[in-house]
């Protein structure tokens, strides 16, 4: 089986797709913060978060083996980095330390995924269906956490507040991208697959998040007034922090050498 | 309230679908022994039977062959492939199984609800409050 191509996938695999890429990518950069997050339970809490994203990359990945015939290598190890729908909001390196990036990251993902997950519990794809309410249980923490610790962060002013308000200046044009369409966003919706157009989900989005970030005095830029980044990543398109992260998530992959499989030394000695 | 525990973690999240856990009590001839085999697999961390955590959906056998449906506690489940392989060698102990198969579903989805009274009780044994 070749490996999934943008422009021609299915519905079904399309929405899948969207859904395995942008969990798996931000688990990638969750991870990154594994014994430098700035206390214990912070790091502790990430890693539970980059874990449960894993867990639902791998049941989105597990329906397109099992109901389009992929296999791992084509939707993971061996797939071409300009091949992967995420938005590139998942993908962006985090600037040195920062924290308040991460957890501006992953408030504007998490209400962005509940609602996508909202609008996918009917689908008229079943095997995605079944799934979407367990996945729904499991993320009410990430949502949690994330509004915890931006409570906590603008709470007293200065720095910190700062810093908030750099992350939403600067993720927030990359956060749009979640709701750009794949070619097929028509035949999604036609189909039943996901009951809801992005444009719907976008504007149920928009609502929430600058209603909560202007409680905390975080501006939130004007959708129709930001820079529209070139890179839109549900058509393949992605940002140079792209090229890297994926050269070094498939490096282990790559020097497992299976073509050239190892052998003891005293093996054919 | 006042407790110790952790706000953040809501201990009673969830609700019991109709008919769950099952346990097998009904079940007959090679579908009741598969039940009684899977009661030897434990949760690879705590020492509670599968079948009293509420994990195993259903199992039928035919012509030998025995099928399991089972979900897991939790999507991110690093032990999911260790588990269904105890599963499925479990199944197939079982007399006139000669093969098995496992499949994993998460409709209903499970919570702590659906552990069966024996396994609280376990699980408190161990230190864990249900």
């Amino acid at each position: 089986m070749a490996q999934p191509v943008p422009g021609d996938l299915s519905p079904v695999e399309a929405q899948l797709l969207r859904l395995a890429d942008d969990e798996y990518v931000l688990a990638e950069r969750y991870t990154e913060w594994q014994i430098y997050a700035p206390t214990p339970e912070a790091d502790l809490a990430l890693a539970n978060i980059a874990q449960d994203e894993f867990g639902h990359a791998r049941l989105w990945f597990d329906l397109l083996q099992d109901e389009f015939g992929y296999e791992e290598a084509d939707l993971l190890w061996e797939r071409d980095p300009g091949n992967f729908l995420h938005s590139p909001l998942v993908e962006l390196e985090t600037p040195d330390g920062d924290w308040a990036d991460t957890v501006v990251r992953s408030y504007l993902y998490d209400v962005a995924e509940r609602l996508r997950l909202d609008a996918l519990a009917d689908s008229s794809f079943d095997p995605l269906a079944d799934r979407v309410r367990k996945v729904q249980s499991e993320e009410g923490y990430h949502r949690e956490h994330a509004q915890s610790w931006l409570d906590r962060l603008t709470g007293g002013g200065g720095d910190a507040h700062q810093r908030v308000q750099s992350a939403v200046d600067r993720l927030f044009p990359h956060a749009l991208t979640l709701f750009a369409p794949t070619a097929n966003e028509d035949e999604i919706v036609a189909a039943g697959v996901r009951t809801r157009s992005l444009a719907d989900v976008r504007a149920d989005w928009l609502d929430e998040v600058v209603q909560y970030l202007e409680s905390l005095d975080v501006v939130v830029p004007d959708p129709s007034a930001v820079t529209r980044p070139d890179e839109v990543g549900r058509d393949g398109s992605h940002t140079g922090d792209w090229a890297a992260l994926h050269e070094e998530f498939t490096a282990t992959y790559r020097e497992l050498g299976f073509d050239d499989p190892a052998t003891l030394r005293s093996e054919n000695a | 309230m006042s407790s110790d525990a952790c706000a953040h973690t809501d201990y009673e999240d969830g609700e019991v679908p109709e008919g769950y856990p099952r346990t097998g009590a009904d079940a007959t001839g090679a579908e009741a022994d598969v039940w009684e085999a899977l009661v030897e697999v434990e949760d690879p961390e705590m020492p509670v039977s599968v079948v009293d955590l509420g994990l195993i959906y259903d199992v039928t056998v035919e012509d030998g062959h025995a099928s399991v449906e089972m979900t897991l506690t939790y999507t991110g489940c690093p032990a999911k492939d260790m588990l269904t392989n105890d599963v499925r060698c479990a199944a197939m102990t079982a007399a006139g199984v000669e093969d098995a198969d496992v499949t994993i579903q998460y409709s209903p989805p499970w919570s702590v609800e659906m552990v069966t009274e024996r396994g609280r009780e376990q699980l408190q044994e161990f230190g864990l409050s249900v």
